[in-house]
């Protein structure tokens, strides 16, 4: 390539920007594909109808001391040729103003497997979908504790989305230790 | 509309039977009728029983209820344009211990910001800030536009912020809320060499990685060097915090380049550093300092383990091709320093919680000099540098809740000793 030519490629770096980004640009993951992540040999994935009365909702709230702060979450029970296996559910939370989608992932002793971030669309945090940060949540259940800082390393400038997904956590682990079990 | 329908198909018929004269067809005629009107009876009734019946219901069911239906996801994300509103403020009360006079409490920011959410991917960000309450000709107070850029998201790990941003710097620059940071007031180093809080107009470049690596690169408004006031101490306290143009009509000849490159892939550490460079003379006319270059850098660390909170960050700036300048500004008490830094270690460790209440003590340590080197002038006129000086911070940070924060803490100055004072403070976000 002469070096007028390669001069004049620069122009299409603005091009570049601003060219069309693949659809769903803050969508990380589709629900299918985080089950069969969470659950690669399950079979059957049964949708449970989640409808809390008053008092199983008010229960939650004290034993997670968190409030829902952006909907129920939707729930799944996992099995494999009618064993089984856990729970897969989708729930939200806000970060700072927006949701976080993630989806949750328990065994049948009600710990957890794994955490996937769906969805995050704030302008700061997005570090909380890294696989190191997410791993720290493996193992828990509505038997340990689940604090930001104590239990879960926080991420510096991504503070509001780690306590905010810790706090849906500790909450969808009281709802399974309460309703699911 | 039914009963019109039948009186006129009945008149018509019935027109149509005085117009016959034969016996035998006005019979026909009649019986036609019968079986016409017995038609439509069947009609209407079964007409009235549909109406009796409501159809089912036409809206269409809740995500949630497709998801429990069909176990398909629900719906994630939300089109609709969206408008959120938040903000921050801190107010202060500053005991100096060896001159109670100069004690004071300030209401010192009071910030509103909003976001606007066009689509899933372009947004608005904007944060107006109200400083010291009151800002007219007689009052010492401002109102800034402290943000105001469009975010667009190229892809999943790429965007482009384009407007008044902030400068990623430091630790604080960024995340400059109360509630992020130890101490009533920030710290010095983030203050007097980094000029938090600092913004730029420009286009900002923003990468992450599934790494934990993230990296920024713009191109934004700068420094102008002909701002500089030899005559004030302004330029002593904050070399850069005196010739900052924040975007208000700001000479824009010379833009400045920035980058800054951060990795948190490791659960509770942040290592970061930054660089920002750029000319200064802004084209000014018979300005002495023409090519004059602002460059400020930073290195940065923090690791949160468990209850522990340990930081640090050092900052260098120089200013170059100053001497010509400075040779204008002799006899005055503020020259323009070439060389200027700061470092601080921090540790903070949260003594006691329960639920969303917590306490964390602190101890800062800081050194920072805002003139350490001078550009040579002749004849012995160049200045001498300032003395470093070292404050000590210690206090306590009391969070009412992870959103609001109650604050004290006692400095000591190391230099000028006539500074050391005693602070209280509270603090929010939302």
């Amino acid at each position: 390539m002469g070096r007028r030519a390669a001069s004049s490629a620069w122009f299409l770096v603005p091009a570049a920007l601003v060219a069309p980004a693949p659809a769903g640009a803050t969508q990380y993951l589709k629900v299918e594909d985080a089950q069969k992540l969470a659950f690669p040999q399950a079979d059957a994935f049964t949708p449970f109808a989640y409808a809390p009365t008053a008092e199983q909702r008010a229960a939650i709230d004290r034993a997670a001391h968190a409030h829902a702060t952006a909907g129920d979450p939707v729930i799944w029970r996992v099995s494999a040729a009618g064993e089984p296996l856990g729970w897969f559910i989708v729930d939200n939370v806000i970060g700072k103003v927006e949701r976080i989608t993630y989806a949750l992932a328990l065994g049948r002793g009600g710990a957890v497997r794994s955490i996937e971030i769906l969805e995050y669309r704030e302008t700061h945090g997005y570090e909380v979908r890294n696989a190191a940060w997410r791993r720290q949540f493996e193992g828990k259940s509505a038997r340990t504790p689940l604090e930001l800082g104590d239990d879960i390393r926080n991420i510096s400038g991504a503070t509001l989305s780690c306590r905010h997904l810790t706090d849906g956590v500790r909450r969808l682990l009281a709802l399974q230790d309460l309703v699911l079990k | 509309m039914k009963k019109t329908l039948i009186a006129a198909l009945a008149a018509s018929t019935f027109a149509a039977a005085a117009h016959a004269a034969d016996p035998a067809e006005l019979e026909r005629r009649v019986d036609q009728l019968s079986s016409e009107i017995a038609a439509l009876k069947a009609e209407l009734a079964r007409m009235k029983a549909e109406k009796a019946v409501p159809a089912p219901a036409a809206a269409a069911p809740a995500a949630i209820d497709i998801a429990r239906a069909t176990g398909e996801a629900p719906k994630l994300y939300e089109e609709a344009e969206k408008t959120t509103f938040f903000g921050y403020g801190e107010l202060n009360y500053y005991r100096p211990t060896h001159d109670t006079s100069q004690t004071t409490a300030d209401a010192a920011r009071v910030v509103l910001g909003f976001e606007h959410r066009w689509n899933d991917r372009t947004r608005l960000v904007t944060e107006l800030e109200w400083e010291h309450a009151v800002t007219s000709s007689e009052d010492q107070g401002e109102s800034e536009v402290e943000q105001a850029y469009v975010e667009y998201q190229l892809n999943q790990n790429l965007s482009t912020k384009t407007g008044l941003f902030l400068i990623p710097m430091g630790l604080l620059n960024e995340h400059h809320e109360p509630t992020q940071y130890y101490g009533v007031a920030r710290n010095f180093v983030e203050t007097a060499i980094i000029p938090t809080t600092w913004r730029e107009g420009g286009l900002l470049l923003h990468g992450n990685l599934d790494s934990g690596l993230s990296w920024d690169a713009g191109l934004s408004t700068g420094f102008d060097l002909s701002k500089w006031d030899a005559t004030s101490t302004e330029g002593r306290e904050s070399p850069l915090g005196s010739i900052h143009q924040e975007l208000q009509l700001a000479k824009a000849k010379d833009l400045s380049a920035l980058g800054a490159i951060n990795y948190r892939g490791i659960p509770g550490l942040l290592v970061g550093a930054s660089l920002f460079s750029g000319k200064a003379g802004q084209g000014t006319p018979d300005f002495p300092a023409p090519d004059a270059r602002v460059t400020l850098w930073d290195v940065h660390g923090r690791w949160t383990p468990g209850s522990w909170d340990l930081a640090a960050l050092y900052s260098r700036g120089h200013i170059s091709d100053t001497a010509a300048l400075n040779v204008t500004l002799v006899g005055n008490p503020t020259l323009v320093p070439e060389d200027f830094f700061g470092w601080y270690v921090q540790g903070a460790y949260k003594l006691w919680s329960r639920d969303e209440t917590s306490a964390t003590p602190f101890l800062r340590y800081e050194r920072y000099n805002t003139g350490s080197k001078y550009a040579t002038l002749p004849a012995g006129l160049t200045p001498d540098a300032l003395p470093t000086e070292g404050v000590w911070t210690a206090g306590l940070n009391f969070y009412l809740n992870p959103s609001v924060v109650f604050k004290m803490d006692y400095q000591k100055f190391r230099q000028d000793t006539t500074r050391d004072r005693f602070d209280l403070g509270v603090g929010y976000q939302f």
